[in-house]
């Protein structure tokens, strides 16, 4: 079995998923070289982005005038953002593996790690759209990115940790459950965050 | 603990002094919930899209938003839900019990009758006769009628389990049990009114005092409804379709009396910041995050009754919802303890961010659960195969979908509600007008309004594929198995 | 006897069970619920609040029917926001003669608690009528129907106000009597108007701190 896997392999995530799914399936990647050739640069991409629209656009968050935020502030968040998807990739991985276990799956953490660079792809990528941060563009963009994601998911995982369609399916729904926890959890920190003083000036 | 097995028999030359279970009852009432389904799920597209364009109410007051919504919310609630709960209990309570239902004929009169109360109290909100407490619009009249209704349906119920040939009651029972009693309790307190007319009343309680009791009623009916009763449910069709007892019997008792005690304390984080003492809001803050716990124990419970049994699955649609359920339901109440804190709550309250919580618990949890419940259970009341699988996996994916999208939109719709309605600019002014606020919505409700099509599309497809099922088939004759499959000397 | 054991009595006894669930769901809604009952600070109206007019009670009573409550919340929260945007925060007080309370849950349209006095009466039922005469993007519905119907249609006024007479609310016999008479020729979106403008008037300045602000 081959322990590297070839950048090129996820740029083909678009065109020949299976392919790229079959040959995930014959390889057992470190946890170490999937992290830092991919996972780190994924998560780098829309915090970046972010910092980049904010500065320059403000939050249109539809209402006429963009919110905008000093400088300082948005360096905290962006980099607030960049170590949450960090620890969202991570905690994935990890739930993953541990889920292997009980659905009779493949249990390398390399192999999981490998799961969730192939479902983040899509929507790291679709986050490029942060660069204009107009809440309503990112929804438009980021819906179809996260239904591509999710068929990667569930067609992927199966194949991936080679186990059959059916656990496949089921263990897709788990993880589905722990990625809408995890990303409610974001969503509820920032607000939270807000709430008490730190971020875009409310007044509460 | 094992499940009591069912037995099958066909051409008994006993039959004249055999029982068999009373499954045709459980049979009218799934038809009922799907078409209260149905109904009810349209009228909220329609809401939904009235939200848009609001010329939709043509200026009649029976299509207005503000009678039509609810419409939306009882039809679902109380035709859907309630509906779906007692079919499910007494199916259920027949074969956790090795009994048939007792007070059959009780049970049917309930049944058809509940039908009636919601299609008459539903056209009485039309009509603008509307009490003005969410989710418990009814007027006193219909308010009667759901009380005794509520005791009957209690009766055949209770009364069939006080007839068990096991000793020990099942776990699902004391969730359906817990339903009857506490919405018995929540109801009868909160709709104490005094009676004008036929037509009007006055709460019992004033002012800050009412939105107490209304909250406590609201969030509980949420607690012992949408979430007990349903977990009943759960805990019967779970294992049973896994084929394996639940994971843990010693973790469904402390989550079960975990839940069913705190639950009742977390009201109050529906009025954070209101005109109501700040002990109680701290209080409701405070017991809503314990809440959690128990909450996900029994999550964790029915996940793990499915994973502990992979090798035994056979894979069908009904088990791909009941699975993507619990999912939901994690969310549901993993996010509701989360906007309970009061931090989160300024931002949140009032807003959308609401309303996709309430949905990402109704289509998510609810409707889904029991969409793979009749899947399963709706081929075996009439001992025949679905009409058609292909049609209930793509139901599943529009499920999905439908329910993410609204999900997503709300969230979004909801955070800058929150976010904008709030802002200040440098000195201190307010950055937004609320008209500008609102007419930005438009985008997050026309993603709303295509989630709430993508669901109900599914639904009508489920109700056409389960219509076909049953069409023409006799419900199938079930006899309590003579030797009890579990019993417990004491 | 440990928790398992106590279980076990329950789960073999119906009555025991319906007892058992029946006092521990019970407990928490004693304890939030029976003091708030008898806390004087929210059942004593503040100096300014008074009873609803048959007028504007027939118009609450019209904003419960129609709705209204789904989509405008009547509570504004001690927020310096929110203090901006709608005026000073509610207070418990001024809600003793609401049966039921209309603070709502949701804010598809903006709050309502302060908006007595905001607006003119022919602002009032132009906007009743067709809101986006006035307000080019509202998704708020049209009421014409308002426009026609006499708001004592029914006649039950003195049943109403009995009711609430029984209920405690200050309504002397004399006003029960004349109200028939008070509301005669009334029109529902007049009624309703009525309403809108003294919702709000109760509050009590000196109540509040010198910020308006809570936390």
């Amino acid at each position: 079995m081959r322990t590297t896997i070839q950048s090129w392999l996820f740029f083909r995530l678009l065109t020949k998923p299976s392919v790229v799914f079959v040959e995930l399936s014959e390889t057992r990647p470190s946890p170490y070289s999937v992290f830092f050739r991919f996972i780190f640069w994924l998560a780098l991409i829309p915090p970046v982005f972010a910092y980049i629209g904010a500065a320059n656009f403000g939050w249109h968050l539809g209402a006429a005038e963009p919110l905008f935020m000093s400088n300082e502030e948005l360096i905290a968040i962006s980099i607030a953002y960049f170590i949450a998807l960090l620890f969202g990739f991570i905690s994935t991985a990890m739930i993953a593996q541990w889920m292997a276990a009980t659905y009779g799956a493949r249990h390398s953490l390399g192999i999981h790690f490998a799961v969730v660079t192939i479902v983040a792809a899509p929507l790291a990528v679709g986050s490029i759209v942060h660069l204009y941060p107009h809440v309503f563009v990112n929804v438009l963009v980021l819906i179809p990115t996260l239904i591509w994601s999710m068929y990667l998911l569930y067609r992927g995982l199966p194949i991936v940790l080679k186990i059959g369609p059916e656990r496949g399916m089921l263990m897709a729904s788990s993880l589905i459950g722990w990625l809408l926890v995890a990303a409610v959890s974001l969503l509820g920190l920032s607000v939270g965050l807000w709430g008490s003083g730190i971020g875009p000036s409310i007044g509460v | 603990m094992a499940l009591p097995l069912v037995s099958k028999m066909t051409g008994n030359a006993n039959d004249a002094v055999v029982e068999y279970y009373h499954d045709d009852v459980v049979r009218f009432l799934v038809m009922c919930s799907l078409v209260w389904a149905v109904l009810a799920m349209t009228a909220g597209v329609y809401v939904a899209a009235e939200l848009i364009w609001p010329g939709l109410g043509f200026d009649h007051p029976w299509l207005s938003f503000g009678r039509l919504r609810a419409l939306h919310t009882n039809g679902i609630i109380f035709g859907f839900g309630v509906s779906a709960l007692m079919a499910t209990a007494f199916y259920s309570v027949q074969r956790t019990c090795h009994v048939p239902l007792a007070l059959p004929k009780l049970a049917w009169f309930t049944g058809v009758a509940w039908q009636f109360g919601v299609l008459a109290g539903g056209l009485s909100l039309l009509a603008g006769m509307n009490g003005g407490k969410e989710y418990a619009e009814l007027e006193w009249p219909f308010d009667i009628v759901i009380a005794l209704l509520w005791v009957y349906f209690g009766l055949v119920f209770f009364t069939t389990i006080a007839r068990r040939k096991i000793k020990p009651i099942y776990v699902s029972n004391w969730f359906y049990g817990g339903l009857i009693i506490v919405i018995a309790m929540l109801h009868i307190v909160n709709s104490l009114a005094m009676p004008a007319t036929w037509f009007k009343s006055y709460s019992a309680f004033p002012g800050a005092q009412d939105a107490i009791v209304q909250w406590w009623y609201g969030h509980n009916a949420v607690g012992f409804l949408l979430t007990g009763g349903f977990l009943g449910m759960m805990y019967y069709f779970l294992p049973k379709h896994a084929d394996r007892p639940i994971w843990s019997y010693r973790l469904s008792i402390v989550a079960f009396w975990a839940f069913t005690y705190s639950y009742i304390w977390a009201g109050p984080h529906h009025l954070h910041y209101n005109s109501i003492p700040d002990w109680v809001q701290n209080l409701g803050m405070g017991m809503s995050l314990i809440l959690l716990a128990p909450s996900w124990a029994t999550m964790v419970n029915g996940i793990m009754t499915v994973s502990s049994a992979w090798e035994k699955l056979r894979t069908d649609p009904a088990l791909k919802f009941i699975v993507l359920s619990l999912a939901f339901y994690g969310l549901a109440t993993f996010e509701g303890p989360m906007m309970a804190i009061k931090s989160v709550n300024v931002v949140s309250h009032f807003t959308d961010w609401t309303i996709g919580h309430v949905h990402s618990g109704a289509l998510g949890w609810n409707a889904m659960i029991t969409f793979g419940t009749f899947y399963f259970l709706v081929p075996r009341l009439v001992g025949g195969k679905l009409y058609s699988v292909r049609m209930a996996n793509a139901h599943f994916w529009m499920a999905l979908a439908g329910t993410m999208l609204y999900v997503l939109a709300m969230w979004g719709a909801g955070v800058s509600q929150g976010l904008l309605w709030l802002s200040l600019d440098q000195i201190g002014e307010l950055s937004f007008s609320f008209k500008d606020i609102m007419a930005s919505m438009v985008p997050y409700y026309l993603l709303r309004l295509v989630a709430g099509l993508i669901f109900l599309a599914g639904a009508v497809m489920m109700t056409y594929n389960l219509a076909m099922t049953i069409k023409g088939r006799p419900t199938v004759k079930v006899r309590p198995p003579e030797v009890t499959a579990y019993r417990v000397d004491s | 006897m440990n928790g398992l054991q106590l279980h076990k009595k329950l789960e073999e006894n119906s009555a025991l069970l319906i007892f058992g669930i029946l006092f521990v769901s019970a407990i928490g809604g004693l304890v939030q619920i029976v003091p708030s009952l008898f806390q004087e600070s929210l059942s004593t109206p503040t100096p300014n609040t008074r009873d609803y007019s048959p007028v504007e009670l027939l118009g609450r009573d019209i904003y419960v029917r129609e709705g209204c409550s789904v989509c405008h919340s009547q509570q504004i929260r001690p927020l310096l926001a929110e203090i901006e945007r709608y005026g000073p925060y509610s207070q418990a007080g001024e809600f003793v003669y609401d049966r039921p309370f209309l603070w709502g849950s949701k804010r598809t349209g903006p709050d309502l608690h302060r908006i007595g006095g905001k607006y003119s009466d022919i602002w009032h039922r132009v906007h009743l009528i067709n809101p986006r005469d006035v307000v080019p993007n509202s998704i708020m519905p049209s009421y014409p129907w308002l426009v026609d119907r006499d708001a004592n249609a029914a006649e039950d006024i003195q049943a109403r106000l009995r009711a609430l007479q029984r209920l405690g609310h200050p309504y002397d016999d004399e006003t029960i009597e004349a109200a028939p008479v008070a509301v005669q020729g009334v029109k529902e979106i007049d009624a309703l108007i009525a309403y809108l403008q003294m919702l709000g008037t109760g509050h009590d300045a000196s109540a509040l701190d010198a910020h308006g602000a809570g936390h």
